[in-house]
């Protein structure tokens, strides 16, 4: 590989890590880095020696490290929320997929917390929490008839707990969404 | 690299990390420069070799933080190269770290200075 290619190569790499910043920014970056470069060959050849592109990319380090650096506090904005810390390891990985299906998964859950409660309200006698016998097994279920050997726990409490627990998620879900969005692409 | 250059560069690393910032807002003060030769004055020092792939990404971070302002400017038949110099907020910063440095080599060099077996005493008490 000819050192141009070389250097093309690098940048070419080092712009597709630069991604997630604005355009205009990781342009500015790309540029800078591309100058320094081909100041140092020059420089090289200056003074007799052998140009070395090599060595000069090897200063700057692997593309996907580099652009990490330029990435991550630009990123940075804002913080998450307390208790949160453990999501900025996920947050580098994430992706669209990743995004929605947590949003689907869940907004999907506090839904169905909430039609259960709601459901209770109308419906109380189909639907509600059985404690097994012996309490080994829990059931939430829609059934006419009551399992055998159970007895219904939570009763009427069931329409508070359901509803509010849905909304305790449909909240949550919506806070580890807006920290994911900021380092979607 | 000897076993003793190599506990030299640790140790150089570490101080580094929190003082770099101040010896690049230093080495802008009153002048401007544009990142390779602001690399290469530092690297004229032999504590402060820096790779470009840190220099680079904390320049960036300096500018963010406006304590720097980067201009392009090319002058005559050279590429065009970008300059930096102090920005306003990066004078008081230098200010700031710079009292902050000399007092922690003064009391660092008073520890050294007083051994044992007596108790050190805080000058001015």
């Amino acid at each position: 590989m000819s050192e141009r290619e070389q250097i093309h190569h690098y940048l070419k790499d080092l712009s597709k890590y630069l991604s997630r910043l604005d355009k205009l920014s990781a342009d500015e970056v790309i540029r800078e880095i591309e100058s320094h470069i081909l100041d140092a060959l020059e420089i090289q050849e200056q003074n007799g020696q052998q140009s070395d592109a090599q060595a000069v990319l090897d200063g700057f380090g692997e593309p996907r490290e580099l652009a990490n650096q330029y990435v991550e506090h630009m990123l940075k904005g804002t913080p998450p929320p307390r208790g949160f810390k453990a999501i900025q390891t996920v947050k580098k990985g994430v992706t669209k997929s990743l995004y929605y299906s947590m949003g689907f998964f869940g907004f999907g859950i506090s839904l169905f917390l909430i039609i259960i409660g709601l459901s209770k309200l109308f419906m109380p006698d189909l639907i509600g929490v059985w404690s097994a016998t012996h309490g080994n097994s829990v059931i939430i279920t829609f059934s006419e008839h009551a399992y055998s050997n159970s007895t219904e726990i939570l009763g009427y409490w069931l329409i508070p707990i359901a509803i509010l627990l849905g909304i305790g998620i449909a909240r949550l879900t919506k806070k580890v969404l807006a920290v994911l969005k900021e380092s979607l692409q | 690299m000897t076993k003793q250059e190599n506990s030299n560069e640790k140790w150089d690393v570490q101080l580094r990390k929190g003082t770099l910032e101040l010896v690049i807002l230093a080495a802008l003060k009153e002048r401007s420069l544009y990142g390779l030769e602001l690399l290469k004055l530092l690297h004229s020092f032999e504590t402060m070799k820096i790779t470009e792939g840190t220099f680079y990404p904390l320049m960036d971070r300096l500018k963010r933080d406006e304590l720097v302002s980067a201009l392009w400017h090319q002058e005559g038949e050279s590429r065009p190269r970008k300059y930096y110099q102090l920005a306003q907020k990066g004078e008081q910063k230098l200010e700031l770290l710079t009292s902050r440095w000399r007092q922690s080599v003064e009391e660092i060099e008073y520890i050294i200075q007083n051994p044992g077996p007596k108790a050190i005493k805080k000058t001015g008490e």
